[in-house]
């Protein structure tokens, strides 16, 4: 009997030993140049990160009718703030953003791959992409919410949005109580990437975070 | 009939979800992240792209075309239980390897033989080769992108119209998710403009530029008895190829 789910004992050596030989005929043979992948990251790692959608967010929590242009013309309310250049880049050229409110909560799902708004949330986590995850959260939200930790009422509206066509879909999730009279950065430091994808809810400080 | 199409809905993965939120879990995965990012941004169908790329300017020996829809389509192409059991990244650094290879950007021979030099010498150097003109054109594309609208809205629908899924043959790649087929939706969005696809998916349907539209659909219509207690709506994003007009319409 064979094993359906098999693994070789050398799985990340020899995937690592594979990714560096490609990396490195490529560079010889004149396709990238050492400094192309290095240069990539570094744009996710010091520009394109969750701190733009934290940013955001935090923006529509303090200002009402910058929070009604975001739903209305994404594209076009994000370009109001002073983010780096390109959210309108790889991965962002058709921005469109969902808001939660009381008695509606929002989560973003990608059923057929891993669609995700790169210039406002940096690269997707791993749970978004994990198959269990995509089969699931189509056809039970509400049971995955729970199984995650997020409360909802049976009155709340569970909205599930399949990423299928051309938007990278973000959710605006609801600001927390208690958060009276914190500033715009401060505010910030309570969203998180699972809260702007809908699995997770912002929370105030103290109160946990998810 | 391709499980990959399927995922959606897929009943009987009653298992925890890996809530595992890191992007990376191995550091041999972001190389392979940036190497198919790289592609992306050199990719000789950027030519047709929006932002005007100069791509015939840019010195590298890279002349095919790859976008998401190659990199998909591999994926779509894998066995199921390989779909299943793969890491992410594992998928692609096989997808993207099998591409390279068998467009001869990389002999096979010469790759196996480099991969057995890093595996006995995980730190041995990369080359250091400066090319400054690839790096700026993949810059660039990360910070303009690859605008798929082409030219002005020609909405079949309206927002409020009864629609049906269509069934199309199973394809190569496609963007209809399977559990929306034969469903019936009612349009919540007409999006400005029409909108490409990287590659024609043939009899699917994808290709030409055409009207999108933001599909709601009712989860007993979706799921039936499978639903789940206070379901909710499902909105889809979807192309006009794959919408005909409801019932109604049609009298």
């Amino acid at each position: 009997m064979t094993e359906r789910f098999s693994y070789p004992d050398d799985r990340e050596a020899a995937s690592a030993a594979q990714v560096r030989a490609l990396e490195a005929l490529l560079i010889e043979k004149g396709v990238i140049s050492g400094q192309t992948v290095d240069k990539v990251l570094g744009y996710f790692e010091s520009e394109m990160t969750p701190l733009n959608g934290r940013r955001i967010v935090a923006r529509a929590w303090v200002d009402p009718a910058f929070s009604d242009r975001l739903v209305a013309d994404t594209p076009k309310a994000v370009a109001e703030l002073d983010l780096p250049v390109g959210m309108a880049g790889a991965e962002g050229e058709h921005l469109a953003a969902v808001r939660n409110e009381p008695g509606v909560h929002n989560v973003v799902i990608c059923t057929l791959c891993s669609c995700f708004p790169w210039p406002v949330l940096g690269l997707p986590p791993y749970w978004y992409k994990d198959p269990v995850f995509r089969a699931r959260a189509a056809r039970e939200p509400r049971v995955v919410l729970t199984e995650l930790g997020v409360p909802l009422d049976d009155d709340t509206e569970v909205r599930v949005w399949d990423s299928s066509g051309h938007s990278r879909w973000f959710v605006v999730p609801q600001r927390p109580a208690g958060t009276d009279g914190m500033t715009e950065d401060e505010l910030a430091e309570l969203v998180t990437t699972e809260a702007m994808m809908g699995v997770a809810l912002a929370s105030a400080p103290g109160a946990g975070t998810r | 009939m391709k499980l990959q199409h399927h995922l959606g809905g897929l009943e009987g993965l009653e298992g925890p979800i890996d809530f595992e939120r890191r992007v990376f879990v191995e550091d041999w995965e972001k190389r392979i992240f940036g190497i198919h990012t790289a592609m992306m941004g050199l990719s000789a169908s950027l030519r047709d792209a929006l932002p005007g790329y100069d791509i015939d300017s840019v010195p590298t020996t890279f002349d095919s075309t790859w976008t998401w829809a190659d990199l998909r389509t591999g994926a779509e192409a894998m066995d199921p239980f390989d779909y299943f059991r793969l890491r992410y990244y594992e998928k692609w650094l096989g997808g993207i390897s099998a591409f390279l290879v068998e467009q001869g950007y990389v002999d096979r021979d010469e790759f196996a033989a480099a991969t057995a030099r890093y595996r006995a010498d995980p730190d041995a150097p990369l080359p250091g080769r400066a090319e400054p003109a690839i790096d700026a054109q993949v810059q660039r594309y990360l910070r303009e992108g690859d605008s798929p609208r082409r030219g002005p809205a020609t909405p079949d629908f309206a927002v409020g119209d009864t629609v049906v899924v269509a069934d199309p043959p199973a394809a190569d790649h496609t963007r209809l998710p399977g559990y929306l087929r034969g469903r019936r939706g009612t349009v919540e969005r007409v999006f400005e403009g029409n909108y490409a696809y990287f590659h024609s998916t043939g009899e699917d349907g994808l290709g030409d530029p055409v009207p999108v539209y933001v599909v709601r659909f009712d989860p007993h219509e979706l799921w039936g008895a499978s639903a789940e207690a206070h379901a909710g709506p499902l909105y889809a994003e979807l192309y006009q190829s794959y919408l005909t007009p409801g019932p109604e319409a049609r009298r």
